[in-house]
């Protein structure tokens, strides 16, 4: 730790200038171009629509419902990504064969499949949480599998030497050695499915973020509308710096 | 004191292959403790192209003894240690151990210590010396214990609750050779285990893993890159060729041969520099 006065230079105002900037140049394009409320209202107003709207309970209905949808599929995802990520690192023939199939449907976006999901699932929670595991899965699949085989080969020498099965090796050496590098992955996977689920819910859902935002859109309250973008960035970066401190706090041997 | 060091090749292999299938019990006993390296070829193929790492090579060791491996860097040295190890299968050739075949997988009677520590990053120096106790089958409260008791032997004390990250290359070192001894191992096996430390530790570590050896005699195969170490610790020396590499000549020690003021160690020290092409009297 050094000097306070440091610390609070760094971790707080320095924050506060990237938002302030941005801030301002949104005041200065809206009243360089004297645009009206109903397509671009100001700072102001909006701060002043979200203080209303987090005192109502549909708003953070629509909040615990996308955190819903997005935590379950979040972990369907992950749990099933290094699963078959560390099959596909351990087993060579297996890797051959999953790895036609893994590398072309990674490149099929999770929005392509909305229309299917909404033929199949209508509007429900299930459309999304299976839209998120998506997202999540290949996410994790991909680098599990390199990370798994990746593995300092004198750690898998070392295992075998103290007396360990390859199940256990597996398990016990090249997934707790790959463990950092999933942890990255595990971030960078939450934002891919946060996206889709917001995404996923702006074409067709029955409550959510993304739905209190296409019916404030038709409705032309375009502050609620950018509220609630604001909403869904912070809800994001929350939950990205959740499972960042939670990796580290698991991970705590420098 | 020693050893079979004028037996290059030991028993011929189809009249011990029969003895094995015939009476693999008897000749189990017979041959407990005993590490045989009979005529091995090993061969890999990296970019289409075909390397000889070692050719022809045969030597065996008594239970209980201690062959120091020297030669050429990269004549393929670490390549007999994963052999006997277990970890590779030889080309053509057998290793033997208790006068079985050595198999491709675990060996409940092995501890190695490798070149890279090989610690696990995640664990304190405790657990990576006790992980291998615990895998094969002892409480965690005995685990504890040994491990350790044993990192107290490698002058560690101080350092059981560090991460490896945390430890000087030749403490990690001492900690890999930690974890193969705690495990009481029959076979031990070392790549160049002390390589990482200067000298002066070098020679107190020398003393100490010799008096540790004392505890439970085990069969050792110990790969270095220095003759002074060899004599110091060895019964036998095994003096290798450069890659492909076969077995130059094999060196027995002797108990006179250790005391580094004698003139038998400069004899000793002189006759395996001069089968590793190094000419003992240095001229302007």
């Amino acid at each position: 730790m050094k000097r306070p006065a440091h610390v609070v230079m760094r971790r707080i105002l320095l924050p506060l200038v990237g938002v302030g900037c941005v801030l301002g140049f949104w005041q200065a394009t809206l009243s360089w171009y004297r645009l009206p409320p109903i397509v671009l209202p100001s700072p102001w107003a909006v701060a002043t629509t979200l203080a209303e709207l987090v005192r109502t309970v549909a708003f953070w209905r629509d909040v615990g419902v996308s955190l819903f949808e997005f935590v379950c599929g979040y972990l369907i995802g992950v749990v099933l990504g290094v699963g078959l990520g560390l099959l596909m690192g351990e087993w060579r023939h297996f890797r051959m064969a999953a790895t036609p199939v893994v590398e072309s449907l990674r490149f099929v976006v999770p929005f392509a499949w909305i229309p299917l999901t909404i033929l199949w699932f209508g509007t429900s929670y299930v459309g999304k949480i299976l839209l998120v595991a998506y997202a999540v899965f290949f996410v994790m699949v991909v680098s599990t599998t390199r990370a798994v085989a990746q593995v300092e080969p004198t750690l898998s020498r070392v295992g075998t030497m103290l007396g360990m099965n390859p199940w256990r090796l597996a398990w016990q050496v090249h997934l707790r050695a790959a463990a950092p590098t999933l942890a990255s992955a595990a971030r960078a996977a939450a934002a891919i499915g946060w996206i889709a689920v917001v995404a996923a819910e702006y074409i067709g859902a029955s409550a959510g973020l993304g739905l209190m935002i296409t019916n404030a859109a038709t409705s032309l309250t375009t502050s609620v509308v950018i509220g609630g973008m604001i909403v869904i960035g912070i809800v994001g970066a929350g939950v990205s710096a959740a499972i960042g401190a939670l990796s580290r706090a698991s991970l705590d041997y420098r | 004191m020693n050893v079979h060091a004028d037996i290059p090749h030991p028993n011929p292999v189809p009249a011990g292959a029969e003895m094995e299938r015939s009476s693999q019990r008897s000749s189990k006993e017979e041959h407990r403790g005993e590490l045989i390296v009979d005529r091995v070829f090993h061969r890999y193929i990296a970019g289409g192209r075909q390397t000889e790492v070692l050719n022809d090579v045969s030597f065996r060791i008594d239970p209980g003894h201690v062959a120091c491996v020297v030669g050429p860097s990269g004549c393929g040295k670490s390549t007999l240690l994963g052999l006997a190890a277990g970890l590779l299968r030889p080309s053509s050739g057998a290793l033997r151990w208790d006068g079985v075949p050595v198999a491709i997988g675990r060996n409940p009677h092995l501890g190695m210590a490798f070149q890279q520590p090989g610690l696990f990053p995640w664990m304190s120096v405790r657990e990576n010396v006790a992980i291998g106790l615990r895998t094969r089958g002892q409480s965690r409260r005995d685990a504890r214990r040994v491990a350790d008791e044993f990192l107290d032997n490698v002058g560690l004390a101080d350092f059981k609750d560090a991460y490896p990250n945390q430890l000087s290359g030749g403490m990690a070192q001492r900690v890999g050779i930690a974890r193969a001894l705690a495990l009481r191992p029959r076979l031990l096996l070392l790549d160049e285990p002390f390589a990482a430390v200067d000298a002066f530790t070098r020679l107190r570590l020398q003393q100490e893993f010799k008096a540790l050896l004392r505890l439970d005699r085990p069969t050792v195969l110990f790969v270095t890159h220095d003759v002074p170490e060899a004599i110091a610790l060895g019964d036998v020396i095994v003096v290798m060729t450069q890659r492909p590499a076969a077995v130059q000549r094999i060196i027995p020690v002797s108990r006179e041969d250790r005391d580094r003021a004698s003139p038998a160690y400069a004899r000793k020290l002189a006759e395996t520099l001069e089968c590793l092409g190094v000419t003992s009297d240095i001229q302007d």
